[in-house]
């Protein structure tokens, strides 16, 4: 049964490839984030199929809800409170350009932060690099969120309200929604294997984020002293950028918050990838 | 040398474990800090495996062999140690896990796949083979959670078979699916083995293991006992893996085993005919034989068996003095064997637990740990609950 193998051995040289040992950060990590790069897609691929399963109106879930939201909101502070948008933008079109990348956040947030003790099955039992669950959940919800930029594409035809220029700009503020999104969604998946507590957290940061952020109005209703406190949420700039490449420049967006924004976003993507792996090897032994 | 793949030396994971202890008599019912506790689940654990090898890891519940294994798939790092690896490692710890039940045979496949490390090219080159493998032709578009568990096990093995891995590390597998299953299963090992794969098993199935492997490494408490021939290791496993006593009979017979009036020295299962197994069929009888060393003379022995399931779901017992088996006065070692009514209990691995108690279960003599068994049956599993008992039905017209 025990046959010699005949393969010719690279010489004498004792060379493995995986060594496990304590506290040692895994040097193949990245290499082995690049092999099972596949894994991200089938992740995402996997949530998707799974999430619209054996409903009626399937994907269309996905512009339902921001929809739905849009209305309720765009009612409620632009005829209850009376706002207005600035220059000629259409209330309905102002909360939709800050609906899409809140939406985005805050579904990617909490997917992402329940997204570890989700898979415990797999966490416990199957090695692969850890950041490729949470990156998953958040590139799900990228999906949706891509989705939900078509009904924004026919709400502007329909409002005969296009985009100019700006428009081309988009991509570099979904990249930093996505990154703020990801590098929060690192803290709180981490954070929520140990502390259980984070599932009640979570939806309360969802919550009040949604007021705390500029969904609803446009942010020069902030009062001009409290606007670089504001700006210390990452999603203002986000949002305000979002808003400012859709509509045309009319919603203005301040420098500052959009450099609060990319600081406040790269400082929670570093700092979540260094607490993430920091602590994921002891995830499979506490989940 | 170079033809090391697997190289562990002085290993060793130590879980921290924190309790409240409870307090009695002194009026708060808590402790209020909590107590941390130490415990290596392994410890200064080293050898070495050859390319082609199958190496055998044997041990009681709690030896520390899914440790050893969770750390050689890197799914947990070590306390202490270090490994060297070299070469893909695929491990199946778990049947099935990544297996999403909404979703089809199909996809996951591709799904379970890619979380085992193979890319989708990969997958889709070696699709059909996993698939005849499997024997799920006729249901890859169903959604998995309508599988019968069967099913579900050959495709799950069928996918993690076809990884195609430089290492293969594979845990109590070879105790779920049907016989014919089990064979094939164990075939294609030794075809990966031959192939110069090297393979690393862990089971309660014995015969498995002595099937399967040369070399067997036998653990116990977390340290490593054996290492050397497979037909040796098993010896000395069901040797040493009987009748420990139990740590709750340690607390009300007494610390000192030696002082126990009866100590239970042994375990033995056969068939009604007599016949040494581990393996039972639903509705096959057991015959059990329990062999004891008489320290002092008991009176009114009360003999006791129970079986307790994987799952720590305590499913039957049985009672000599309930059965009328008892004598007035025991003086002698001896054994004492039964023969159970067909096994009920639905298909599973079981550990059996012997005890000597008096009449009225009041006072104990011994409580010991037996070896393990398993019950097989195509359908009935733990879903099925404890035991499944034939039924008298009938019709009638409303």
């Amino acid at each position: 049964m025990q046959e010699q193998s005949i393969i010719p051995q690279q010489a004498e040289s004792e060379h493995f490839d995986i060594l496990i040992e304590a506290g040692r950060g895994e040097k193949n990590y990245w290499r082995d984030l690049w092999r099972y790069r596949e894994l991200f897609y089938f992740l995402a691929w996997r949530d998707i199929l799974v999430r619209y399963k054996q409903t009626a109106i399937g994907i269309a879930w996905a512009l339902v809800r921001p929809f739905l939201t849009m209305l309720v909101f765009t009612f409620i502070f632009s005829r209850v409170a009376k706002l207005s948008a600035p220059g000629s933008v259409p209330y309905a079109l102002l909360v939709f350009a800050a609906m899409l990348p809140w939406q985005f956040f805050s579904t990617a947030l909490s997917e992402a932060s329940n997204s570890l003790i989700g898979n415990a099955n797999l966490i416990s039992k199957i090695y692969f690099p850890r950041l490729i669950v949470p990156a998953g959940s958040v590139i799900t919800s990228f999906v949706d969120f891509l989705i939900t930029l078509g009904l924004m594409a026919v709400m502007m035809v329909w409002y005969g309200f296009l985009p100019d220029w700006r428009l081309l700009t988009l991509p570099l503020f979904m990249a930093l929604a996505f990154g703020a999104a990801f590098g929060a969604g690192l803290w709180l998946c981490a954070l929520n294997v140990r502390y259980r507590d984070f599932r009640y957290i979570v939806p309360f940061i969802v919550q009040f984020g949604l007021y705390l952020s500029p969904v609803g109005f446009s942010s020069n209703i902030v009062p001009e002293g409290l606007r670089l406190i504001y700006a210390c949420n990452p999603m203002v700039g986000v949002i305000d950028g979002f808003r400012w490449a859709l509509l045309r420049g009319q919603s203005p967006l301040a420098a500052y918050a959009l450099i609060a924004s990319i600081l406040g976003a790269s400082v929670l993507c570093l700092s979540g990838i260094w607490y993430f792996r920091r602590t994921e090897k002891t995830f499979a032994d506490i989940i | 040398m170079s033809d090391v793949v697997i190289r562990a030396e002085a290993l060793g994971k130590r879980y921290r474990i924190s309790h409240r202890r409870e307090r009695r008599g002194d009026g708060s019912p808590y402790d209020s800090s909590p107590k941390h506790e130490d415990f290596w689940a392994l410890r200064d654990v080293s050898f070495e495996v050859k390319r082609g090898e199958a190496l055998g890891i044997i041990g009681r519940n709690g030896a520390g062999k899914s440790t050893l294994l969770k750390l050689l798939s890197r799914i947990t790092e070590p306390t202490e140690g270090s490994a060297r690896i070299r070469g893909r490692v695929a491990s199946l710890l778990e049947v099935g896990t990544g297996f999403h039940p909404e979703l089809t045979g199909r996809e996951n496949i591709y799904l379970n796949g890619s979380i085992l490390g193979m890319s989708r090219a990969e997958i889709k080159k070696k699709f059909d083979e996993i698939v005849a493998f499997a024997e799920v032709e006729r249901f890859l578009d169903t959604p998995v959670k309508r599988y019968s568990s069967g099913m579900y096990v050959r495709l799950a093995f069928s996918v993690a078979a076809h990884l195609e891995p430089e290492i293969l590390v594979v845990d109590e597998v070879l105790s779920v699916g049907d016989v014919g299953f089990q064979r094939k299963c164990m075939d294609y090992m030794k075809r990966l083995a031959l192939s110069g794969a090297t393979i690393i098993l862990v089971s309660h199935n014995l015969f498995a293991v002595k099937a399967m492997c040369r070399r067997a490494l036998v653990l116990s408490g977390g340290r490593l006992q054996f290492d050397g021939s497979a037909a040796d290791g098993v010896e000395i496993y069901q040797k040493n893996s009987q009748m420990e006593a139990t740590s709750w009979a340690l607390e009300v017979v007494g610390r000192d085993v030696s002082k126990w009036p009866i100590i239970l020295t042994a375990m033995e299962f056969f068939d009604a005919e007599g016949r040494q197994r581990t393996v039972y069929d639903y509705g096959e009888r057991m015959r059990v034989r329990i062999h004891y060393e008489l320290r002092r003379p008991i009176e009114f022995p009360n003999f006791y068996l129970s079986f307790q399931r994987s799952d720590s779901v305590w499913c039957c017992s049985f009672s000599a003095a309930r059965d009328g088996a008892t004598a007035p006065l025991l003086k002698e070692s001896g054994f004492i064997e039964l023969l159970t009514p067909p096994l009920r209990l639905v298909s599973d691995l079981y550990g059996a637990y012997a005890a000597v108690w008096d009449q009225d279960f009041k006072n104990l003599y011994s409580a010991q740990t037996g070896p393990n068994f398993h019950v097989r049956d195509e359908i009935l599993n733990s879903d099925f609950g404890v035991f499944h008992e034939p039924a008298e039905w009938r019709w009638s017209a409303s």
